[in-house]
């Protein structure tokens, strides 16, 4: 057989359900007294398996935690059938498994676990993102006050933006603790959680409805820190100390980066 | 410069679990293996201990992914990200496998043995010359465990490494487990394969232990090497002289002094083994 009509069926056999092997592929292969062919096509079939199943348990420990191993494996097994990798790393395998994972479920198991799913991936994209210099409180309070409406900031790269609807995060951390998982319920109101990396370590945090908005505003639709102080004009007087009060938050959470000058 | 002085030395493969134990206690090794696949990310922890643990120790990339013998064309992107990690670490050089992990349509995340043949000799030598060219410098290749045996096979295993390095240049990583494991598996003498590899383009040994299921083995890097690993390690340097060795641990990770403890046993070998090293005048 040609090479590559040989790595054509072999791949076709290791992407397959089915661990019999054709009888094309069963033919170009030789045994041995210790190892059979079909013994040895096993051990590559199992492998490949095993090891995206491992990937994905790594990946989404919660989302695991919560369905059980069975149930997990079950999701990851379709998942994979479904999303073969694509990328030379098996960091990147999990990569579609929340948007999976709605199509997949009813929809009452696949709104809350879709969540959770979305939530654990940003963790791990928060891990190894790109470092940045966040912008200190220090660099901000030692500029002139001429130069405070133009401020502009946008998210350090590691910040992830997750929408919780869901008690998801509620469920990472017993996760995480190791705890008995508390019920999926929905959220009275949708809360912003943000993930993201400050210097090596992973951080989280829940936003309320304004800091939110006031945050989107600033660093993501571009708002200057005048505008920000517009936007929260039904405060009065009050708006500029506000919005300082956040920009100080953010600033100590290492969220932000200077935009333009 | 001599094989003793060009060898690094005795190493250990860079894991996760080992990171903040060498930078607090610096172990007596004398240089870490990389997976560089572990390392193609943007920041964050991985990049970081790299660095760090860099300014300390000589380091070896060796990548997972490169999938040389694969019916796909050469990944561009991730040669490109490669050598920009090899800008960074410096590495003594750059190693992956005899193997193909990617498919026609699918990356398949596994070491895949070749059919030794004429067309894959042929096939392989001018992707390696390719990857030379990219990365401007030889590539080192490593013999894989294996479970299957074409019925193509025109060559054997070593006489398919030492064509293929002829052929393009390459050197060679040999893995003195996995002769021992593909040797057990497919029931050949796993001396007629290191002493049947051109001596002069053996870069690095690799030690790591198996797992024994009665009549074949398979390659875990999840326990110790192996008494009759050890004793072909023995053999192989009475034949080589001084080689950079290294010791992989991939799963069922002990406390970094157990490992430590290991490669000092691989020092005490070797030690013994090269007394009995002859160079040919």
């Amino acid at each position: 057989m040609r090479l590559n009509d040989w790595q054509r069926e072999l791949e076709a056999y290791l992407l397959g359900g089915d661990p019999t092997a054709s009888p094309a592929l069963r033919a170009s292969l030789l045994g041995s007294p210790a190892l059979s062919a079909e013994q040895g096509l096993a051990i590559y079939h199992n492998a490949y398996r095993a090891r995206l199943l491992e990937a994905l348990r790594g990946d989404y420990p919660a989302v695991h935690g919560w369905l059980g191993d069975q149930q997990f494996d079950a999701l990851a097994g379709a998942y994979i059938a479904a999303h073969p990798s694509r990328y030379f790393s098996l960091r990147w395998l999990g990569a579609e498994l929340a948007s999976f994972i709605e199509t997949y479920l009813v929809p009452a198991q696949a709104a809350p676990l879709g969540e959770l799913a979305r939530l654990e991936w940003a963790f791990g994209l928060a891990f190894d993102a790109a470092a940045a210099e966040p912008l200190t409180l220090a660099q901000v309070a030692s500029l002139p006050a001429e130069d405070w409406p133009n401020l502009q900031v946008r998210l350090l790269p590691s910040v992830q933006w997750q929408l919780c609807r869901h008690n998801s995060l509620a469920l990472w951390r017993a996760s995480k603790a190791q705890d008995a998982f508390p019920a999926s319920t929905a959220l009275e109101q949708a809360q912003v959680c943000l993930i993201w990396r400050h210097g090596l370590v992973s951080q989280y945090r829940s936003l309320e409805p304004d800091e939110a908005a006031a945050l989107h505003g600033m660093a993501v639709a571009g708002w200057s820190f005048a505008e920000l102080c517009a936007h929260l004009h039904q405060l009065g007087q009050e708006a500029p100390l506000q919005a300082a009060t956040w920009l100080r938050q953010w600033l100590g959470d290492g969220l932000l980066q200077r935009h333009g000058g | 410069m001599s094989a003793e002085s060009s060898s690094l030395g005795y190493g250990l493969g860079l894991r996760t679990p080992y990171y903040q134990a060498i930078l607090e206690q610096r172990p007596a090794v004398d240089w870490f293996e990389i997976i560089s696949e572990n390392y193609l990310v943007e920041g964050g922890k991985p990049l970081y201990y790299l660095d760090a643990i860099g300014e300390h120790y000589p380091l070896v990339m060796h990548g997972v992914s490169l999938s040389i013998g694969g019916p796909h064309q050469l990944d561009h992107d991730y040669l490109r990200r490669l050598k920009r990690l090899a800008q960074r670490v410096q590495p003594a050089w750059i190693s992956d496998h005899l193997c193909w992990s990617r498919g026609n349509a699918h990356q398949l995340h596994d070491l895949l043995p070749l059919p030794y043949t004429e067309e894959s000799l042929q096939y392989v030598a001018a992707r390696v010359r390719q990857v030379q060219d990219l990365l401007e410098r030889p590539l080192v290749l490593e013999n894989v465990s294996s479970y299957l045996r074409s019925a193509d096979d025109q060559f054997s295993e070593w006489q398919f490494l030492a064509a293929l390095s002829e052929l393009s240049g390459c050197e060679l990583l040999l893995d003195v487990n996995n002769v021992y494991v593909s040797a057990r598996n497919h029931g050949f003498e796993p001396w007629d394969f290191i002493s049947g590899l051109p001596k002069q383009r053996i870069r690095q040994l690799h030690l790591a232990g198996h797992s024994d299921y009665g009549s074949y083995l398979i390659d875990t890097h999840d326990q110790p090497v192996s008494d009759p690993v050890w004793q072909l390690y023995q053999r192989t340097l009475r034949h080589l002289g001084p080689v950079a060795t290294l010791l992989e641990r991939d799963d069922h990770y002990p406390v970094l002094d157990e490992l430590l403890g290991e490669l000092e046993q691989a020092r005490a070998y070797a030690a013994v083994a090269l007394q009995e090293y002859r160079p040919c005048a």
